[in-house]
């Protein structure tokens, strides 16, 4: 699947930025979790450049790449009656699933 | 040839993996918006599901386990599917009474096999032929 002519999408994202999960509906296949949609977390890591799971799982090749990152998330924001101030979750989306937080 | 009381059997147990909707309904013309939601998201979306706690167990993968990981990833540096999402969309598309009812190998190797019907490398008839022939091999019914 390398291909070294592949458009890749610019990143929009570093480490330490704050952003969103976007609320998109499910329609057949992603590896975004329900959980969190709609969710604020930090850029905890820049990791690949990459298809997305949307893409790669029509064998759409010559899509264009994004970037990925690991975001940061604390475990109470995810589920309201976690019972540990300091425990985060970290896991991973492309460019396209995230959005800003400002402020 | 299944004998008539299996035949009632597997008919049953169609019946018993169909959603349980423990509400009256003539007939689903309208889901609720919640449930809806739920028959939508992909059924490997598992995390935050309550769920009994289960035993932990070590486990060696099984000869049938090994050969199906190979087989799926050998299809992949073929050139004839990519064996990560091509493959897990392929496990999701099983629905979720057979995602959850089949062993993690069990959903790759139906994937694999789908996909090859699904591109034409073989075809249905020659794929029931083979497993007929196998069977009748191995002195299974």
């Amino acid at each position: 699947m390398e291909s070294n002519d592949a458009k890749t999408v610019p990143a929009r994202f570093n480490v330490g930025d704050r952003v969103r999960v976007r609320d998109l509906p499910n329609l057949f296949y992603t590896r975004t979790q329900m959980y969190v949609r709609g969710v604020s977390g930090t850029i905890a890591a820049r990791t690949y450049e990459d298809l997305i799971p949307e893409d790669e799982a029509w064998n759409r090749d010559e899509a264009p790449r994004e970037q990925y990152y690991i975001v940061r998330f604390r475990q109470k924001d995810l589920w309201e009656d976690y019972p540990f101030d300091n425990d985060t979750l970290q896991t991973e989306f492309p460019d396209r699933w995230l959005e800003p937080v400002s402020g | 040839m299944p004998s008539r009381d299996e035949l009632r059997q597997y008919y049953e147990i169609g019946g018993e993996l169909a959603p349980a909707v423990h509400q009256h309904q003539d007939w689903p013309y309208e889901v609720p918006h919640p449930r809806y939601v739920a028959y939508m998201a992909p059924p490997h979306d598992v995390g935050g599901q309550a769920d009994a706690p289960v035993r932990y167990e070590e486990k060696e993968e099984e000869l049938w386990e090994l050969n199906t990981y190979v087989t799926c990833e050998v299809l992949g540096w073929k050139g004839v599917w990519n064996s990560e999402e091509r493959r897990r969309r392929g496990n999701n598309d099983l629905g979720l009474s057979l995602y959850y009812g089949l062993p993690y190998y069990g959903r790759w190797i139906w994937s694999a096999a789908r996909m090859l019907v699904d591109k034409n490398h073989v075809s249905l008839t020659e794929l029931l032929d083979k497993i007929a022939e196998v069977r009748s091999r191995y002195g299974k019914q």
